[in-house]
C-alpha cells in the first residue's frame, strides 16, 4: 500500500473513526500497568462485589480484585489474542493460496478441496475438539484459532493471483527469466495485498469475538490471567447481585470488535475502486 | 436437472472423506495415548472405561487399519456409547435383549437445535429482507445509514453478551421469562395449549438473539444484492416502459436480488450449529451445543467425535439443498452456464 492509497483510505470517515478506536483501545491497554488503579491479580475480602463507585470506577468482582484493573490487563490479552491468531491464518491463507493460485493443477484442485472440507465442519466445534484434546491456554488459543480461520485468506489470495497470473507484466517478467519465487513475491503479492489487508483487519474482530467466546466458555484464557471473556463468565455468575461485572466487558468487546470492523469495512470501501461507481 | 443433482451428490464424496481423515486426525492429536488424555482429566475414568476407548478405536492396530475399521463403523453410523452418561448410545436409539429402548444423544438433542435455529432463521429473513430493500431504496439517505449503524453494531455484539443482558434485564430485573431450559418444572401438569406456551417462553431469548447477530450479515447482503440489480439494463428498460417504482422493485428487481440469498443461507448453517454451543450452555438449553461442551468437559470421545461428524453431514446436507433449490430457481445454474 503506497502512500496515495492510505491517505485515501484514511480520508473514508469510517476507516478512520475505526482507526481511532483501535488506536485508543490500544493505548489503554499498553498504559495498563501505569493507569490501573490496583494489581489486577491483588484479592480483596473486605470488598467483594462492590458496585462502581470512586475507589473502583468499575466495580469489584466475587474475590474482590477491581474490575477496571482486570479489565485493562484482560485488554492486552484480548488484543493480542486477536492479532497473533490472525497473524497465523493470514499467513497460511498466503502461502495456500499462493501455491494453489500460482501452480494450478492438481495442487490447486487438492488446495481448494481442503478448503471445502475445512468450511464443511462447523468452526467452534472444531476449536472446542481440538482444544479437548490439548490444555486451554493463550498460545493454544492463538494457534487453534489462527488454524481454523485460513480458508478465506486463502481463497482470496488464490482468486487474485489467478486474474494477475495472465496479465502482460507478469508475462514479461516470466519471459525475462524470472524465477517463481520472483513472480510471487515481487510481482503477485505486492499486487493482492489490498483484499489481504481487509480481511485481515475483519479477521480480526472475528479472533477477537471467538477468544472472548470461548475464554467465556472457560475454554480460552484461565484464570487468574484476566481476559474480557473470562471476567464475563463471572458476570454470569453473579448476574443476579452484580449487573457491572456483565456490563463493562461486554462493551469493551464490543467497542474493539467494532472498531475493527469499522476500519475493516472503511478500507474496503476506500480501496475498492468499483465502489465509486455506486451512488 | 436430475443429471446437475447427481453430479453435486457424487461431489460429496470427497468432501466426506476429507472431514472423517479430519476428525481422525484431531482424535489423534493428543500427546500420546487419548486414553491418558481421558484418565488425566476425568477422574471417573476407570482402567476399564480406559480398555473401551482402546478396543473401540483399534488403537493396538496400526494407524491405517484404525482408520480403515473407524469408517467402517461411520459408514453404518454407529459412533459407540457415551463414556460419561452411562453407556448411553452415541447417535441413536438402541435396543437391549429385554426389548427396553435407550434414546441416543445426538436423536434427542438434535431436534432442539434445529428448532430453535429454523425459528431463528425465520426470523431474521422476515426482518432482514425488508430492511434491506429499506437500505437499497434509501441508499445514502438516513434509512440506509441507520440500518448501516444498527448492521456493524450487530456485527461486533458478542452473542453471550447480548444473553447476559437481556437475561438480567427480562429474566432477573423484570422476571418476565424463564432464564433456563427449555420447560418449567410443572409442565407435565400443563394441558397442551400450557405446554407450547411454557415451551415458547422459554425459546423465545434463545431463539430472538442468535436471530439479532445474524440479521446484520443477512441485511447487509440483501441491500448489496439490490443494489447490484438495480443498476442493471433490465431495471432501466422496465423503468423506460412506464412502470412504477414499486412494480419495479418488488415484481423485477427482488425476485434476482434473493436468488443468491439461498447460498447464504446454506452457507451459514455450520455458523449456526457452532454458534449455539454459547447460547445453549448460557440458557441451560438441552440441545447439540451443550451436548457438545459438556462432551468436551468431560472428554467424552464418542460424542465429541459424533457431534464432530453428524454437525459436518448436516452442513453438506444443507448446501446440498440450498444449491439443489438455487438449480431449481435459476435455469441458468443447472444448464451450466454459470457457476451457482
Amino acid at each position: 500500500m503506497n502512500g496515495a492509497l492510505f491517505k485515501k483510505a484514511l480520508s473514508s470517515r469510517m476507516a478512520l473513526a475505526g482507526f481511532i478506536i483501535i488506536s485508543l483501545v490500544f493505548l489503554f491497554a499498553m498504559l495498563a500497568p501505569i493507569i490501573a488503579p490496583y494489581d489486577p491479580d491483588d484479592i480483596n475480602v473486605k470488598a467483594i462485589l462492590l458496585g462502581p463507585s470512586w475507589q473502583h470506577w468499575m466495580g469489584t468482582d466475587g474475590l474482590g480484585r477491581d474490575v477496571l484493573s482486570r479489565m485493562l490487563y484482560g485488554g492486552r490479552i484480548s488484543l493480542l489474542v486477536g492479532l497473533v491468531a490472525v497473524g497465523i491464518s493470514t499467513a497460511i491463507g498466503i502461502i495456500l493460496g499462493a501455491i494453489a493460485g500460482f501452480y494450478r493443477g492438481w495442487v490447486d484442485t487438492l488446495i481448494m478441496r481442503l478448503v471445502d472440507v475445512m468450511l464443511s465442519i462447523p468452526s467452534f466445534f472444531l476449536i472446542l475438539a481440538v482444544i479437548a484434546f490439548l490444555t486451554p491456554s493463550i498460545i493454544n488459543i492463538m494457534i487453534v484459532i489462527g488454524l481454523t480461520s485460513w480458508m478465506g485468506v486463502t481463497r482470496l489470495v488464490r482468486a487474485e493471483f489467478l486474474s494477475l497470473r495472465g496479465r502482460e507484466f507478469v508475462l514479461a517478467s516470466q519471459t525475462l527469466g524470472a524465477k517463481d519465487a520472483r513472480l510471487i513475491f515481487i510481482h503477485l503479492l505486492p499486487n493482492s495485498l489490498t483484499p489481504i489487508i481487509v480481511s485481515a483487519v475483519l479477521g480480526v474482530a472475528g479472533a477477537v469475538l471467538m477468544e472472548s467466546g470461548l475464554s467465556f466458555l472457560g475454554l480460552g484464557v484461565q484464570a487468574p490471567q484476566a481476559s474480557w471473556g473470562n471476567i464475563l463468565t463471572d458476570g454470569k455468575e453473579y448476574i443476579q447481585f452484580a449487573w457491572w461485572l456483565s456490563l463493562f466487558p461486554g462493551m469493551a468487546i464490543l467497542v474493539t470488535v467494532l472498531g475493527y470492523n469499522l476500519l475493516g469495512e472503511g478500507l474496503r470501501d476506500a480501496l475498492d475502486p468499483r465502489s465509486d461507481k455506486r451512488v | 436437472m436430475l443429471n446437475y443433482i447427481i453430479k453435486r451428490v457424487l461431489w460429496m464424496i470427497p468432501l466426506l472423506i476429507g472431514i472423517s481423515l479430519i476428525s481422525f486426525f484431531i482424535m489423534h492429536l493428543a500427546p500420546g495415548d487419548i486414553t491418558n488424555t481421558e484418565a488425566g482429566f476425568n477422574p471417573k475414568a476407570s482402567e476399564e472405561s480406559r480398555q473401551k476407548l482402546r478396543e473401540l478405536y483399534n488403537l493396538d492396530k496400526p494407524v491405517i487399519v484404525q482408520y480403515g475399521l473407524w469408517m467402517q463403523r461411520m459408514a453404518r453410523l454407529d459412533f459407540g456409547q457415551s463414556f460419561a452418561s452411562h453407556q448411553k448410545p452415541v447417535f441413536w436409539q438402541t435396543k437391549d435383549a429385554e426389548g427396553n429402548i435407550t434414546k441416543g444423544m445426538i436423536q434427542e438433542a438434535l431436534p432442539i437445535t434445529l428448532l430453535i435455529n429454523i425459528l431463528g432463521l425465520v426470523i431474521t429473513l422476515s426482518l432482514a429482507i425488508p430492511l434491506g430493500i429499506i437500505a437499497a431504496r434509501k441508499y445514502t439517505h438516513w434509512q440506509d445509514k441507520s440500518i448501516t449503524l444498527f448492521n456493524f453494531i450487530g456485527f461486533s455484539i458478542p452473542g453471550f453478551w447480548l444473553s447476559l443482558l437481556l437475561m438480567y434485564w427480562l429474566g432477573v430485573v423484570n422476571n418476565w421469562l424463564p432464564i433456563s431450559g427449555i420447560h418449567s418444572i410443572n409442565y407435565d401438569s400443563l394441558d397442551t395449549l400450557g405446554k407450547i406456551k411454557d415451551t415458547l417462553t422459554h425459546l423465545f431469548l434463545p431463539v430472538i438473539i442468535p436471530s439479532v447477530t445474524g440479521l446484520a450479515g443477512i441485511t447487509m447482503f440483501v441491500k448489496n444484492g439490490m443494489l447490484d440489480v438495480l443498476h442493471q439494463d433490465y431495471i432501466t428498460t422496465a423503468r423506460a416502459k412506464g412502470l412504477n417504482e414499486h412494480k419495479v422493485v418488488y415484481t423485477h428487481a427482488l425476485r434476482n436480488a434473493l436468488l443468491p440469498l439461498i447460498t447464504i443461507v446454506g452457507l451459514a448453517i455450520p455458523g449456526l450449529i457452532g454458534g449455539s454451543v454459547i447460547a445453549e450452555t448460557i440458557f441451560a438449553i438441552p440441545g447439540m451445543g451443550k451436548l457438545f461442551f459438556d462432551a468436551v468437559l468431560m472428554r467424552d470421545f464418542p460424542v465429541i467425535m459424533g457431534i464432530l461428524t453428524i454437525g459436518s453431514a448436516l452442513t453438506l446436507l444443507g448446501n446440498l439443498i440450498a444449491d439443489i433449490a438455487y438449480a431449481w430457481a435459476d435455469p441458468r445454474v443447472r444448464r451450466g452456464v454459470v457457476k451457482g
